[in-house]
């Protein structure tokens, strides 16, 4: 019994990884739990293979002088022994799957009370960030409060989508990783819980700069998180000069290659449902189902022009503004031209 | 009394060919095919493994100037691709499974001698493929290639092409197999009577053949989309990246246990051999052998648990995955059973499958662990990873190739390998593999992720020491890896010219392989044998018609 206890305190104190790594998330307690768990019972097949092997290996060794024509045991096999170790592994395998699959959901179901939904975007080689009221992307350095629950939108784009590669979001910290592929869009939820600086490291080969591909997480109070916020308000509403669309100007066929370069990552031309991320666009301007835009304006050129130049939020999720797409005053002009000629 | 009244099947003999080429190059006999196989994946293994031991010099800096990114990535990858496709799967199927299955069903040869001749020689050109590309630029996106990061580096036409020739060559050889151990058994040798190696080849060569094809056709979608623009992948144009990751691992994984099982097999022939007993609970190693390789084929997602897959599908691909663990824990425990109330003799093959044991419970465990979705999310693409694949692949397949190298290295030359630097290597080389790669995990766990030429950028200073110390020392435990090999290659070249005459049967051991003189005659029987039982009861007259009870003797080393 002393042994036993012995093997199974061993087991708990090999794999102290929460003295190495911060817990930042309440799912990494969980998932921590898990990993404590496996090394609990692992521990002890361990020593009893390894323990095996070497006693038999001293025990039943020839020595010197022994006959060497002598054979072994002829048991062939023994029913309750096998009966056993395939029981006692399966059971270990049933708890395990069970424990995991509890831990499941509370890891990438969101609850009602997630708070914000900020969509990270993959480049190479950093990160982008796009937050709801924000009309710039932060680049690399992500602001959290702690204690609210957030959905993080993942994917991985380029300003030519044919150049975009896989990249992923790992902040070990907070056990979470999730891979940003071009053309997905994969939520990530989670509610941090220790303030303080983590990392986020892209763990997907994604070309020569992968290694240096580190951005970082600040978790703060929600006074400091508010504080940031309204600093970097301001500092957009500084640098934000207004732009003149030349609608009347604006070339359809050069808007259909922009829209084919740098829209059809989230949004086809066929009908509104046809949805990708957001909206088929194909009758964008003609559809009696949908009589107004996501901003509640009618569907007219100048207010089409005011989403592709400020960007706008939905309940499909954000759409990026002209500096986070990379769109000049002509774009735009062509774009909405374009969009007018579909249908 | 039952050898006089058996008579033998009659068959014709052909008489060896004349002349070097025809012996030893263009040869359709699988014994010069099985020593091709084994030469030339150790010539890649000395190749790739100079390229592991570059990266180790590059990581023992945290921004090490050595080999610079580009250059580490096409040393990685190069070495990956080389590992797998060039040094294991063609050692232990071809090599091994050429060498061993037929003797040990006793037929004279595979079923299609000259595909068995075609599939080796694809293999030296894919090889020559891989490595030439260093020369214009080689793959960087790792063994794996995922696109769309594939599809703009460098050297993925060369290596789609490389890959294509191997896994032609591994799915040729699979069906050979299968024909071969389904129709060419000797007479009396029933499923249950054949060795242990050869259910594991023939569950090999199954995997092969229904596998590797898929490989092939991602490849070639792969090849078509850089070089004509099709695009099965590129998202931009309605392709999927996922769809690669999917129909990759749908081959990988079952490669998975192409590369393990033929070792299984291995360490189930060395034990009974060496512990002087029958093998602990035969049909349940045979069987789950076969189990394994079944659900081997439903459990490919558990690569994909970060590509954003459904939660649902991640379900049951954990559960299966699981399962795997219990048919190969009852393998590891009917090994280990078979050590109790043995007469162990611990001769070098038998070193080499002990610490095959221990090293390849330790990489089953931290599969299980990968195994967990929640777990896996941390783990994933990390040096855990890193440390799991080569306690599997190197402390189980090459640990597995050593092993069968001691074991059968007396009937492959007719000449005994020198016990002592036997040995030492085997010390030398379970030491340092252990010292190089279970450090591994705790990195991996704490933030290092794989296929970095640099980890300057994830550690903070207060880390960086440790890190920095704990990479320094994995790299110096995989210098001494890759030198004690130097024992093994003196050991071989000394064996030609000093190794003493090994006899049929050096080992005492019962399967048909060891009842034929070494090297085996060309065509192996005179006559076939007859079978009359199992092969492994140590202690009882040999359970063969037509072959002589004296070769039952017991070895003198």
């Amino acid at each position: 019994m002393a042994a036993i206890s012995a093997l199974l305190m061993w087991g708990v104190v090999i794999f102290p990884i929460d003295q190495f790594l911060p817990q930042a998330t309440s799912a990494s307690l969980e998932i921590d739990f898990i990993f404590k768990f496996m090394a609990f019972f692992s521990t002890p097949i361990l020593v009893f293979v390894n323990g095996y092997i070497l006693y038999f290996a001293w025990r039943y060794h020839t020595r010197k002088g022994d006959d060497i024509t002598a054979v072994g045991s002829s048991i062939h096999d023994h029913r309750w022994l096998e009966f056993w170790w395939t029981a006692i592994p399966s059971a270990l395998m049933v708890a395990l799957g069970i424990i995991s699959y509890l831990v499941m959901p509370k890891y990438y179901l969101a609850s009602a009370a997630s708070v914000a939904t900020i969509e990270a975007i993959g480049h190479t080689f950093y990160y982008e960030f796009r937050y709801p009221g924000l009309k710039q992307s932060v680049l690399n350095d992500m602001h959290l409060p702690v204690g609210k629950q957030v959905t993080i939108d993942l994917t991985s784009s380029e300003p030519d989508i044919r150049n975009a590669v896989i990249h992923s979001f790992w902040a070990p910290e907070f056990r979470v990783k999730q891979d940003m592929i071009p053309g997905m869009i994969v939520p990530i939820h989670f509610t941090p819980r220790e303030i303080g600086t983590y990392r986020i490291i892209c763990t997907e080969f994604c070309g020569i700069g992968h290694s240096d591909m580190v951005g970082k997480v600040i978790i703060e109070s929600q006074a400091d998180f508010d504080r940031w916020f309204a600093a970097q308000q301001r500092l957009q509403a500084a640098a934000g000069i207004p732009m003149e669309v030349p609608l009347a100007k604006g070339n359809s066929a050069a808007g259909g290659r922009l829209f084919a370069e740098r829209c059809t990552v989230c949004h086809g031309t066929g009908s509104f449902s046809q949805r990708k991320v957001g909206p088929g666009l194909g009758n964008l301007f003609h559809d009696p189902a949908h009589p107004t835009l996501v901003t509640g304006k009618p569907a007219n050129a100048a207010d089409v022009a005011d989403i592709l130049e400020h960007g706008a939020s939905g309940d499909m999720g954000t759409m990026p503004n002209a500096q986070a797409n990379r769109l000049t005053p002509k774009d735009i002009a062509d774009l909405v031209a374009y969009l007018q000629s579909l249908h | 009394m039952a050898t006089q009244t058996i008579a033998a099947p009659v068959a014709h003999i052909h008489p060896p060919p004349k002349g070097f080429i025809a012996r030893y190059v263009i040869s359709f006999d699988h014994k010069v095919i099985a020593v091709q196989y084994i030469i030339t994946g150790g010539l890649f293994f000395v190749l790739a493994g100079l390229l592991a031991e570059l990266m180790r010099a590059q990581l023992m800096q945290a921004h090490g100037h050595v080999l610079g990114p580009a250059l580490y990535n096409e040393a990685y990858t190069v070495h990956g691709s080389a590992m797998v496709w060039l040094v294991i799967i063609p050692i232990l199927t071809g090599g091994f499974g050429n060498l061993v299955m037929p003797l040990q069903i006793g037929a004279r040869d595979v079923a299609f001698p000259w595909l068995n001749m075609f599939s080796f020689w694809l293999f030296p050109p894919a090889g020559i493929l891989l490595f030439a590309s260093f020369l214009m630029g080689a793959p960087q996106a790792g063994w794996t290639e995922y696109p769309p990061v594939s599809l703009h580096t460098p050297g993925t036409v060369l290596w789609c092409a490389a890959i294509f020739l191997i896994g032609v060559s591994a799915t040729i050889t699979g069906i050979n197999f299968l024909v071969t151990v389904a129709k060419m058994r000797a007479p009396g040798m029933t499923w249950t009577r054949m060795p242990l190696f050869v259910w594991a080849t023939v569950t090999t060569a199954f995997l092969s053949a229904i596998a590797t094809a898929n490989l092939s056709a991602v490849l070639a979608a792969l090849f078509i989309e850089k070089v004509f623009h099709v695009p099965f992948y590129d998202p931009a144009n309605g392709g999927s990246p996922v769809l690669w990751q999917h129909v990759f691992w749908f081959y990988s994984h079952p490669a998975v246990y192409i590369m393990v099982l033929p070792a299984f097999g291995i360490v189930s022939e060395i034990l009974p051999t060496f512990a002087r007993r029958p093998i602990f609970g035969y049909k349940a190693i045979a069987y789950s052998s076969v189990t394994i390789g079944l659900v081997s084929f439903m459990v490919w997602a558990h690569h994909m648990f970060t590509s954003g897959l459904a939660r649902w599908v991640q379900l049951p691909f954990m559960i299966l995955t699981m399962a795997v663990g219990i048919p190969t824990g009852v393998k590891i425990f009917s090994w280990v059973a078979t050590l109790w109330r043995g007469r162990l003799r611990l001769t070098t093959p038998m070193l080499f499958t002990i610490g095959f044991l221990s090293q390849f419970t330790f990489g089953g465990i931290t599969g299980i662990m990968l195994a967990s979705v929640p777990a896996d999310v941390h783990e994933h693409a990390t040096y855990f990873v890193v440390a799991h694949l080569h306690y599997v692949l190197v402390g189980g397949s090459v640990f597995g190739i050593f092993a069968g190298l001691y074991y059968w290295w007396p009937k492959m030359t007719g000449r005994m390998l020198d016990e002592r630097l036997g040995k030492w290597h085997f010390w030398l080389m379970f030491l340092a593999f252990n010292a190089a790669f279970l450090p591994m995990h705790w990195l991996g766990l704490l933030g290092m992720q794989r296929r970095v030429a640099y980890y300057s950028q994830q550690f903070g200073p207060d880390q960086l020491g440790w890190v920095q110390g704990t990479n320094w020392f994995v790299s110096i435990a995989a210098f001494v890896l890759g030198a004690s090999m130097l024992l093994f290659a003196y050991n071989a070249l000394r064996s030609a010219s000093r190794g003493r005459p090994a006899g049929p049967n050096p080992w005492g051991a019962r399967t048909l392989e060891w009842m034929v003189s070494s090297p085996p005659p060309y065509y192996n029987f005179a006559e076939i044998p007859i079978v009359l039982s199992g092969p492994y009861d140590y202690g009882k007259p040999l359970p063969y018609a037509n072959v002589s009870q004296e070769l039952a003797t017991v070895p003198v080393a």
